[in-house]
């Protein structure tokens, strides 16, 4: 007996352990089983085999019952994921629906998730722009938030060294606000959106619009095609799951690459109830995990642990991992665990048409979805009398222009004509940097639980004044933007949605320099429990305007080095 | 038990338009007076699915292709109708199929389902300025699911028009002839 139960802890014991297989999680999984560590990735959700586990991938509009709308009775059982651009019939199977997981709304927050092997990487849109030296600097220069413990220099390699891998499409601009990565060809701006970056470099200093940054393969390389990833086909049907690898996700890419090693165990079904501690070394030892099919309980151990949960389940498995020496969850003895929460404000919009070059159309599909303009705001000295500033997404299309106010022939032919087209019509959404706050956060409920026992999540965070301030300004900026370039018809746009629906928390155990005033330390440890890492969006000390998961990855990548490096010293 | 009676030809073309959608299974065999399609919230019986069809067949008549009827569009704004709206838009949805004729006969002395092609356009020309709420909606309703269905129909997608699930390319200075 006593020889089956050494047994049953050896083969629940590894070298590293990480929770969560989403974009952070895997990149944790592919570096440590690369360097050899025996690595246990815990999933709760459903594992997702690339292609495989597609069911969608090839479906023709026609094949889709309610021809990708979800029905009524779906959109009233889960509001919140329904709120989600991407949650339509065709990928509603990899969202958390509503029931699924409850939490407790104090103000009006929509999470969104996705519980499986590949998490939302599956489902992201996919953006990848690198941070500046500017945005690191922020928080100390405007005095916010903490400073972050990390300059530009210290993440730029690893930056490269996740670009190479990952594969981001983009053209070298020579940008200091927006560094260039190790880039693939860019896809080029269609002719209303160059005509627009022309302009815009005419007539505004120091403003920018360049081609979307992203994550898809435009020219593989070698690294690609060794993952088994070929060259993006423009399908624009991500969120299905790509057959071609044509974008990354951790399903085509790291989590195949770790399995490869044969170091890898990756255990779907394991919701983590909290990491283990263990006070006379003061280390952590493990996780207890539920398992979601047996609703067994069990420990898994290892030397050291990442936090991939994504921000706020991550802030959720810190919080209930209490033990004699931390009541108030793992690290967290300034109280400051679960707080300052941030976002991105993407409540703005901003239309417009525009009646030249119309003896051009676009053919065919952009995978990186059009332009992108980088923050210009505050970036080399304070100028607005708010905090930070904005990016924005934009782009241009024409689309076929049918009368369907008549009956009969009349309208048949009318929607079988493909010879008229609109005009331009111009598009920008904003994306907003949001100020960290103590009171935006998050805490456990101290009754309720979840099926699993695991407590339900409270969440108060919301938008301040000068979110408002931030968007009135691009409504300004963008409109003068627009009207030197000639563009009629502008209308600005509050699309009124909720925080959280941007899909960007991030923060809530902060990375600083100060035990004192932040959570982890510079390579992401717990300062009070050193071989716990965060790496994934919970760690964000600020949140600049850049979407943030390429940062997530380049962070893994740099803390990972670091935790092998010092477990091989004996510093862990 | 009732019979309908249809070529082979229409009947095979029929399956195949639907083949791909799994949603569209008419029963050869009908049990006299219901709808062809289950539905969990519409109650419509075989007389009100005849004069869907004939509805649909009037905003979009066949010609040298398919139309409405043809393409099972009645059963498609029936399925929409059925899942994706809610239960006021149903209950509008459904009065408003129900008095359809009634207002027909007011209006031009006959059943829509009897009035020549030429008279049923009139018909739908009119509704755009009439009160009733319900016919108002129902038509509003039916139209926009008629229109939907053929776009995204099969037949359109393929044979009409190339939707290319795998362009492979991107284009944006496409000159324009």
């Amino acid at each position: 007996m006593a020889n089956l139960n050494i047994d049953s802890v050896k083969t629940r014991t590894f070298d590293a352990i990480v929770i969560g297989s989403g974009a952070s999680g895997g990149w944790a999984a592919k570096e440590f089983t690369e360097k050899g560590l025996k690595t246990l990735v815990l999933e709760r959700g459903r594992d997702v085999v690339h292609v495989k586990d597609y069911p969608t991938t090839n479906l023709y509009p026609y094949e889709l019952e309610h021809r990708g709308e979800t029905t009524y009775a779906d959109k009233q059982a889960n509001p919140i994921a329904n709120r989600c651009y991407a949650y339509k019939e065709d990928t509603r199977h990899f969202f958390v629906k509503d029931e699924e997981h409850p939490y407790i709304q104090e103000k009006d927050f929509d999470w969104i998730r996705g519980y499986q092997v590949g998490g939302k990487s599956l489902l992201w849109a996919r953006q990848t722009q690198r941070w500046s030296a500017y945005d690191f600097e922020g928080p100390a220069r405007d005095g916010f938030a903490v400073d972050w413990p990390i300059r530009y220099q210290d993440i730029d390699p690893w930056y490269s060294y996740v670009e190479r891998f990952v594969g981001i499409a983009g053209n070298k601009d020579g940008l200091y606000t927006l560094p260039d990565g190790d880039f693939l060809p860019g896809y080029p701006l269609n002719a209303a959106e160059d005509y627009f970056r022309q302009s815009v470099n005419k007539n505004f200093q120091g403003r920018h619009v360049i081609s979307a940054r992203c994550a898809h393969l435009s020219e593989p390389q070698p690294i690609h095609i060794e993952q088994g990833r070929v060259k993006c086909q423009h399908r624009i049907l991500c969120q299905r799951g790509c057959p071609f690898g044509g974008y990354f996700s951790s399903n085509a890419s790291t989590i195949p690459w770790a399995q490869k090693t044969g170091n890898l165990t990756l255990r779907p079904h394991s919701v983590v109830h909290s990491i283990l501690y263990d006070k006379e070394t003061g280390k952590a030892t493990g996780v207890k995990v539920i398992d979601t099919e047996s609703l067994e309980e069990l420990d898994f151990f290892a030397n050291v642990i990442f936090v991939n949960a994504s921000a706020l389940n991550t802030n959720l498995v810190l919080l209930n991992s209490k033990s004699d020496r931390f009541p108030e969850g793992l690290g967290n003895d300034n109280g400051l665990l679960g707080k300052y929460i941030a976002f991105h404000n993407y409540t703005a919009r901003i239309s417009a048409e525009y009646d030249g070059l119309l003896e051009y159309r676009t053919d065919g599909r952009n995978p990186a979805g059009g332009g992108y303009i980088p923050n210009f705001r505050n970036v080399d000295r304070q100028e607005t009398d708010f905090l930070r500033g904005w990016a924005a997404a934009f782009g241009a299309s024409r689309s076929q222009i049918r009368d369907t106010n008549g009956v009969g022939d009349a309208l048949k032919n009318a929607l079988l004509d493909d010879s008229k087209w609109s005009n331009w019509r111009i598009h920008s959404h904003m994306m907003a940097e949001t100020i960290p706050k103590e009171d935006n956060r998050v805490w456990l409920n101290a009754d309720k639980t979840d099926k699993w026992g695991v407590p339900l999540l409270h969440i108060s965070i919301d938008y301040a004044e000068d979110d408002w301030q931030r968007r009135k300004d691009y409504y300004e900026q963008m409109t003068a933007m627009y009207e030197a370039a000639g563009f009629t018809n502008i209308r600005t746009q509050d699309d009124g949605r909720r925080p959280g629906n941007d899909i960007h928390e991030m923060g809530g155990v902060r990375m600083g320099h100060d035990p004192k005033t932040s959570l982890l330390n510079k390579w992401n440890q717990l300062h009070l429990c050193n071989n716990v890492y965060v790496t994934d969006g919970a760690c964000m000390t600020s949140t600049a305007t850049q979407n943030p998961t390429l940062t997530y990855m380049a962070l893994t990548a740099r803390a990972v080095d670091h935790a092998v490096k010092s477990l091989k010293n004996g510093d862990l | 038990m009732k019979v309908d009676v249809i070529n082979r030809r229409t009947a095979l073309r029929r399956l195949l338009y639907i083949a791909g959608g799994t949603l569209l299974l008419p029963a050869c065999y009908r049990q006299s007076g219901k709808a062809t399609i289950e539905m969990t919230h519409l109650v419509i019986d075989e007389e009100q699915e005849n004069l869907l069809a004939e509805l649909v067949e009037t905003i979009i008549p066949s010609s040298d292709t398919p139309g409405g009827k043809e393409l099972l569009l009645h059963l498609f704004v029936l399925k929409m109708v059925d899942d994706c709206h809610s239960p006021e838009d149903q209950e509008a949805f459904t009065a408003g199929l129900s008095t359809f004729s009634t207002y027909s006969r007011e209006l031009m002395g006959q059943d829509f389902i009897k009035l020549e092609v030429d008279k049923r356009i009139a018909f739908l020309e009119s509704l755009k300025e009439i009160e009733n709420e319900e016919v108002k909606r129902f038509y509003g309703i039916t139209r926009r699911r008629t229109i939907q269905g053929f776009t995204n129909s099969k037949y359109v997608m393929t044979d009409l028009k190339k939707y290319e699930l795998v362009p492979g390319r991107y284009n944006g200075y496409f000159k324009m002839t």
